[in-house]
């Protein structure tokens, strides 16, 4: 299943932030677990001085009456020490006790019992001990025996015990909570582990994924690419090829078409001859009066044969003048291109220099833009593409104003140069556009001498060259010729894969094409 | 021409019966009576310059001037020149190129191949004739040596 880009950024920025809340859960638990340790830890402490406080209370307390007891049956006083001794700090760790257990409300009312308590015995031991030392012996154990000291001791102890098992049990339900919270802190450590481990594994397993894709479909674009380059290449020779085989087929028709053109105008030459030599005759012996026949033949000699004779003759002379073009045209074609550094400024002064004094004499002028840059191209080709161009721009002015050619250059991007040539002649139709750069095609009045080749011819040379050449034109306005050139020829030359052609060669496979 | 010892013949290898008929009548034109064997293919022409077995020994003795067109049916007159150029018995017979290609290639192929003269016909007749006449007058001068 193939993954999208924006799934990715998507899912690695949610794995990014389910890790992120994870370790920020077990670390917020953390806290939460030393800050309640230090809260358990602070209560069993107070939890444990208050059951110290309580222990310490009885134990005075049973000081106490050990004291008394000890008096009571010996009478004498040094018995009554540990009393006096616990008699004096009972006070003092009543405070500490109230004060310890202030914030255990259920123990409230035991304590103040308690003080209740101690305050009842200690009078009843002080009365006892008070009536030993003055003698009344009898009377302060009849006071012990009414057993109300007793009872205050049993109760006392019974609510020593409640509050310290209070405390204890206290101290339990804090251990037991800080076990409960260490549970969770467990559970969400390894919870929270759990979903990183998830998370890593989990984006992890998609950059895999992913970088293989990447790695996939990068192999597959540079396959592409080499193919794409490879078939580029192939197309490139076979138009190579197909243009070649073109060009050589022009070549060897025209040639072919050449050799019956020498037979129609050697046998008509011949022919003439003869027919000279008959006129020759007939002026010679004349004819008879009386004989038609031979003054149809007369005729014939004469006037017919000499004008059939004529007409072939003109038809023969254009017809060899279309193959030259053809062959012309193909024999550019197969000329092997010699890029050099041009100047074009010199090339055109050079081109103006041969029409000049036509265009002067017109009351004309040419206007050569300066700076002219230089080009590395076929010398032999653009002399004649430009001389041709002006040549038109002359032949072609227009017979209401005087001529002015302009030349100018400008560059374009991919390293190319469109190079205009402007006249003010008498411009091309719209229709005629295209037409004019087609073979033997002309356009407007024709009043010039030419066979419609210039164009074609000059067309040719500039897609020879890796060029193009377009028009601008308004009829009875003027003419702007485009020839739009690579900066550099040798390198068209090099991607096009042709740069020198072998001349196309007359075998005698193509040979047996012929009648 | 050697018009004392045996008279030189003319072998003219040209597919096109009209220019061989033109070339003909123009060298007649010119004064040269020579003998002309005319060819209209390659294989015929070959047959019988280097005899049936290609050795080119029935040359020997004969004293020859090829008149040459590149353009045949059934192979190419480059194919003959190299052929009559590299045998010993005819290799020293003057072979004349005639024919409608001017490609420089060509005809730098031609003479590098041994031909002794190369003229392109040309197409208008005025011109043709003219040529041929000239090249009529020149074989009444040249020497023609005898095939070893």
């Amino acid at each position: 299943m193939p993954i999208s880009k924006l799934a990715v950024i998507r899912s690695t920025i949610a794995a990014f932030l389910i890790g992120l809340a994870a370790l920020g859960a077990i670390v917020a638990t953390t806290f939460w677990l030393v800050s309640e340790t230090g809260t358990y830890t602070r209560l069993s402490m107070a939890i444990r001085l208050q059951r110290a406080a309580l222990v310490d209370l009885r134990i005075l307390l049973q000081d106490t009456e050990t004291g008394q007891r000890g008096f009571l049956l010996t009478g004498e006083e040094t018995y009554l020490a540990p009393y006096d001794e616990a008699r004096r700090r009972l006070a003092a760790q009543i405070e500490l006790v109230r004060t310890r257990l202030a914030g255990v409300p259920e123990d409230t009312a035991a304590v103040a019992r308690v003080v209740e308590i101690i305050s009842g015995k200690l009078t009843e031991m002080q009365q006892t001990i008070e009536l030993v030392q003055a003698g009344r012996r009898d009377e302060a154990l009849a006071i012990v025996r009414t057993d109300r000291g007793r009872v205050l001791m049993e109760e006392a102890r019974r609510l020593f015990e409640s509050m310290v098992a209070n405390a204890e049990q206290r101290i339990a339900d804090s251990v037991a909570r800080q076990q409960a919270t260490i549970k969770w802190l467990y559970w969400v450590t390894l919870l929270g582990a759990l979903v990183i481990v998830a998370v890593v594994a989990g984006a992890t397993w998609m950059a895999v994924v992913y970088t293989r894709q990447l790695v996939a479909a990068q192999r597959e674009v540079e396959a592409l690419a080499a193919g794409l380059e490879e078939r580029v290449r192939e197309r490139t020779a076979d138009l190579g090829r197909a243009n070649e085989e073109i060009q050589r087929f022009a070549y060897i028709v025209t040639h072919d078409l050449r050799a019956p053109l020498v037979n129609i105008m050697g046998f008509t030459s011949e022919l003439e001859a003869s027919l000279a030599s008959i006129r020759a005759w007939f002026d010679k012996a004349g004819v008879p009066a009386d004989d038609p026949i031979a003054e149809d033949a007369r005729l014939a000699a004469v006037e017919d044969a000499p004008e059939a004779l004529g007409f072939i003759r003109s038809s023969t002379r254009k017809m060899d003048g279309l193959i030259n073009a053809i062959l012309k045209l193909s024999r550019e074609g197969r000329r092997t291109l010699r890029p050099e550094r041009i100047d074009l400024g010199a090339l055109f002064e050079a081109a103006a220099d041969s029409i000049r004094h036509q265009v002067v004499e017109a009351g004309g002028e040419i206007e050569i833009a300066p700076g002219l840059p230089t080009v590395v191209s076929d010398r032999l080709a653009l002399e004649q593409v430009f001389g041709n161009l002006l040549d038109n721009a002359v032949k072609y002015r227009s017979p209401e104003r005087p001529i002015r050619i302009r030349v100018g250059a400008r560059s374009e991007p991919g390293q190319r140069l469109v190079v205009e040539v402007e006249d003010n002649g008498r411009g091309i139709a719209a229709h005629d556009h295209d037409r004019v750069f087609d073979l033997f095609r002309r356009s407007g009045t024709q009043d010039q001498p030419g066979e419609g080749i210039g164009l074609a011819h000059v067309r040719a040379m500039v897609r020879n060259l890796g060029g193009d050449i377009t028009l601008a034109s308004q009829l009875g306005r003027g003419t702007t010729m485009k020839v739009d050139l690579p900066r550099d020829l040798r390198k068209s030359l090099r991607s096009a894969g042709v740069n020198a052609r072998e001349p196309a060669r007359e075998t005698s496979q193509n040979r047996d094409d012929r009648g | 021409m050697n018009q004392h010892a045996r008279p030189v013949k003319i072998v003219m290898i040209e597919d096109d019966e009209g220019h061989a008929r033109l070339i003909e009548k123009n060298i007649r034109r010119a004064g040269v009576n020579n003998e002309i064997l005319p060819f209209a293919n390659g294989t015929e022409a070959l047959a019988y310059l280097l005899g049936p077995d290609g050795s080119g020994e029935v040359s020997s003795g004969r004293q020859l001037l090829v008149l040459l067109d590149l353009n045949l049916p059934d192979m190419t007159g480059i194919d003959i020149l190299e052929r009559l150029k590299s045998n010993p018995h005819t290799r020293r017979a003057p072979v004349v190129v005639l024919t409608t290609t001017d490609d420089a290639r060509e005809i730098q192929r031609c003479y590098d191949l041994g031909a002794n003269v190369y003229i392109t016909k040309p197409v208008n007749y005025e011109g043709f004739a003219h040529a041929i006449r000239q090249l009529g007058l020149f074989f009444a001068v040249m020497q023609v040596p005898e095939a070893d």
